[in-house]
Parts: C-alpha cells; structure tokens; sequence
C-alpha cells in the first residue's frame, strides 16, 4: 500500500523542472519523486497546461518566408527522418537499452522507480563504508549523482561542501528532527543548514542522493522543499 | 473529451458559422479558435493530411521559433528545434491524446523534450540523463474537491488578498475573475480565449503558491 508522500518540492523546483531549465541531475530527483507522488504529478500537468496556453498565445510573425517553405517541404518530405537529427531515432534506441528495474547488492533486492531504471543500470561499482554503499551513477561534472543504500542502525555522514545535497528516499526510512523519511520524501540540506537523518529502522533504506556544484543555485531558489506539506497530509 | 481544450458545445456552434475553415486566419493577433488544433492533430495521424499539417505548421512554427529564441538566446538553435519538434508533430501525431491536455500543450513538451536532447548532445554526453527519463507520460489523475474547498474558506476570510500581487500574471488574472469577480471557470475561459482546463490548471498552481506565501518559509 503506497504511503502518503510528506516532503515534496517547492513550486518554483517543479517549474523549473517542468520547463526542462533545472540542471538534469537535478531533474531526474524531481522526476523520481513524482513517480511516487500523485499530487506534484497533478501539478506539473497544471505547469505543462500553463505553459503550452502561453505557447498558443506567443504572439509571432507569420510563417510565409522561403525559409519556412524549406522546413515545411523537408518535413512532409518521405525520407525526412534521416535528414534531421531527430530525436524519433533516439526514443526509439532508448527502448531497446536495458535497464534495471531492482537495485542488488549484497543480500538486498530492491525495486527503483521507472525514472531511474535506465540509468541504474549504468552505475558503477558499490563502494563500502561502514553501514553505507555508495554506487556512482554517471551524471555531469559539475552535480553528482549517487545510490546510497544505509543498513539500520547507521547515520548518514555529513558532508561539509557549498553546494546542496537532495536525498531522495527511495525505499526504506531515515528519521532527524524534522520526522519520519518514507519513499517518495525529499530531505534537502543546504549549507546553512544540515540535516543528520538516520536509518533506526530494522530494514535497509535505499537511497538517490545529488551533490550539486556551489554556484548551481542563486536567490529566489532558496525555498526548495514545499513548506505546506502539513496542509494536505 | 475535448472539453479540457475548452471546445464546448458553444464553441462548436461558433465554428461552424464562422464557416469551417480550421484555418487561422490572416489576423496576426494570437486568438486561437478552442479546439481547433485538437481536431487538426487527429485528421493528422489519421488521414495524413499534408494541408492540415501545413496550416498547424504556419501557427505553431513560428511561435515555437519566438519561444525558442527565448530559451537559447541564439537564433540558429532556435530553428534547429523548430525543425526537430514539427518533424516529431508530423510523425508522432497519432499519440497526441486530447484527454491528457491540449495540443499546443503536447508541442511545449515535445519542444522540451527535443531542447533538452539537443543541448545534451552538443555536450557529447552520450551516457548521460535524457529526456525520456525525466519526463515519461505518467498517469495524470485528475483531483478535483477537497484541497480547493479548503482553501475557498481562507480566500473568503480574505487572507490570501495581499499575496494576489505576488502571483505571476496569468495566474492572477484568472483568480481575480473567479475570486473577485465570481466568475465560473467555463465564463473566465470565454473571456480571455483560453482553454477551459487551463483555467483550472492555473488556479491550482496559484493556490499552491499562495499556500507558499502564507505559510512562510521553512527554516
Ligand atoms: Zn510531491
């Protein structure tokens, strides 16, 4: 029986998500968080909504030049999917990767949500630290992106750096003085403030974890987890 | 199931006198006929028409070039996505699905999704994080009731006047007519020419931020 998600993002996060402007590693925790959350699923087709009206409503100079001739013809033209880039071919090769839909390691089986299943199955070996294993996941330069899987009994070390840290919960529970993590919860700390969440549970609690780089954001970004959970749950 | 796109049967009406035509007419104003471009997208994928494609083409195209510019600042990846979405448009027409949002609705997301690949792989990161990971069409359960009613008493208890100003433009504009003006949701769609679930769209977006706003932040 799915649980009620509690931490979800801010309204100006999903924005910037939905738009495609939010940095992908960043992205991809909103996206796995909405695969656990009916409600931010909701408001992110209000976003899409919003957004394709304004698109509609774009006023535009009209598509009578040579240029949109060319396009136009190029497209209705039959052989038109090799004389572009098109990301057609790239969502169908997609398909035919593998992915993974469970996480092993060690003894534990764990399933991943949709939006992780592809790259997970691209990660790199698990690396032990007392009651933590970490898996790379590839991502960018600048914004890492890791699985974390934390046996019961174990505190999530701290990590002292500029940029923010978003774990999301992806099975399992952490708890900290702000409550009780569940699947689907986001826990974000920043460099003003850390949380120390620990898994006190008797069963291993997986993990998505992004480091982001110390620039990635500015003002106006400094509200990343919605604030009225409480309302609705 | 074309409703949320706002073609009611008033409309409907409407089209038929003004004479059939799905096409835009010369007028460079953005007002778009409700439902015009749902129906285009299905004669598309079913008939292949190449006439229909070419009147959604000469509305979307350019507006889709206006709003790339925006996202790139760069006029010649502006086009390259143009190009690249209404390829998608032209082949992918038959997923187009009315009852999940309007087209101009599914052309944003395509556009998105294309800009987001595109920019990837001008950074060579084949391995990396694409599109159809972030952004699958995932079931979209409609919610109506419960939290909007709730938040009918607050508006009425005129808390969430002060913070009207803070709401993007759009979204405001909409809640001053239902709110202020007591409007019904299918009234404020006929006046401002936006689909009826758009309407809606956005006063559930605006109630969220105005929740934000009242409650504060959190430390
Ligand atoms: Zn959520």
């Amino acid at each position: 029986m799915a649980h009620a998600v509690k931490f979800h993002p801010s309204l100006s996060l999903l924005e910037q998500y939905t738009e495609g402007t939010l940095a992908a590693e960043l992205s991809l925790v909103v996206a796995a968080h909405l695969d656990f959350c009916p409600h931010c699923q909701q408001l992110r087709h209000d976003i899409e909504a919003d957004i394709g009206c304004q698109l509609a409503q774009q006023s535009a100079a009209s598509a009578d030049g040579e240029e949109w001739q060319q396009m136009l013809q190029q497209i209705l033209s039959p052989d038109a999917a090799t004389t572009t880039q098109g990301s057609v071919e790239t969502a169908s090769s997609t398909e035919s990767e593998t992915v993974a839909t469970h996480i092993e390691q060690g003894q534990h089986r764990i399933e991943i949500p949709r939006s992780l299943q592809r790259l997970a199955a691209k990660r790199k070996k698990w690396l032990q630290l007392g009651g933590i294993a970490t898996a790379k996941l590839p991502s960018g330069d600048d914004n890492h992106l890791s699985l974390l899987l934390i046996e019961s009994n174990t505190e999530v070390p701290l990590h002292t750096h500029k940029g923010l840290e978003i774990t999301l919960v992806l099975a399992g529970e952490m708890v900290d003085e702000m409550g009780k993590y569940a699947a689907g919860d986001l826990i974000i700390n920043t460099p003003d403030h850390t949380h120390t969440p620990k898994n006190i549970s008797h069963e291993p609690c997986l993990c998505l974890s992004v480091l982001t780089a110390p620039l990635e954001f500015k003002q106006g970004l400094t509200r990343l987890l919605n604030p009225l959970q409480r309302f609705f749950y | 199931m074309l409703d949320r796109c706002g073609l009611t049967s008033h409309h409907a009406v409407e089209f038929s006198r003004q004479g059939s035509s799905m096409i835009a007419q010369q007028d460079p104003s953005p007002s778009i006929e409700l439902g015009q471009w749902e129906e285009a997208l299905n004669v598309i994928a079913v008939h292949r028409d190449k006439k229909m494609y070419a009147e959604l083409f000469k509305y979307f195209a350019p507006r889709l070039r206006a709003f790339g510019i925006k996202m790139f600042g760069n006029e010649q990846q502006a086009m390259e996505m143009v190009q690249d979405t209404m390829l998608n448009v032209w082949q992918k027409a038959a997923l187009f699905d009315a009852s999940r949002g309007c087209a101009s609705t599914w052309i944003f997301t395509i556009a998105r999704n294309v800009r987001f690949d595109m920019l990837r792989k001008k950074q060579s990161r084949k391995d990396d994080i694409s599109a159809d990971d972030l952004w699958s069409d995932g079931d979209y359960p409609e919610q109506e009731g419960s939290h909007s009613q709730q938040w009918d008493l607050y508006l009425i208890a005129e808390k969430i006047a002060p913070h009207f100003h803070a709401l993007p433009p759009a979204q405001r504009l909409v809640m001053e007519k239902v709110y202020l003006d007591e409007l019904s949701h299918q009234e404020v769609s006929e006046q401002l020419s936006i689909p009826l679930g758009t309407v809606k769209s956005r006063i559930r977006l605006a109630l969220d931020r105005l929740r934000e706003a009242i409650d504060g932040p959190r430390s």
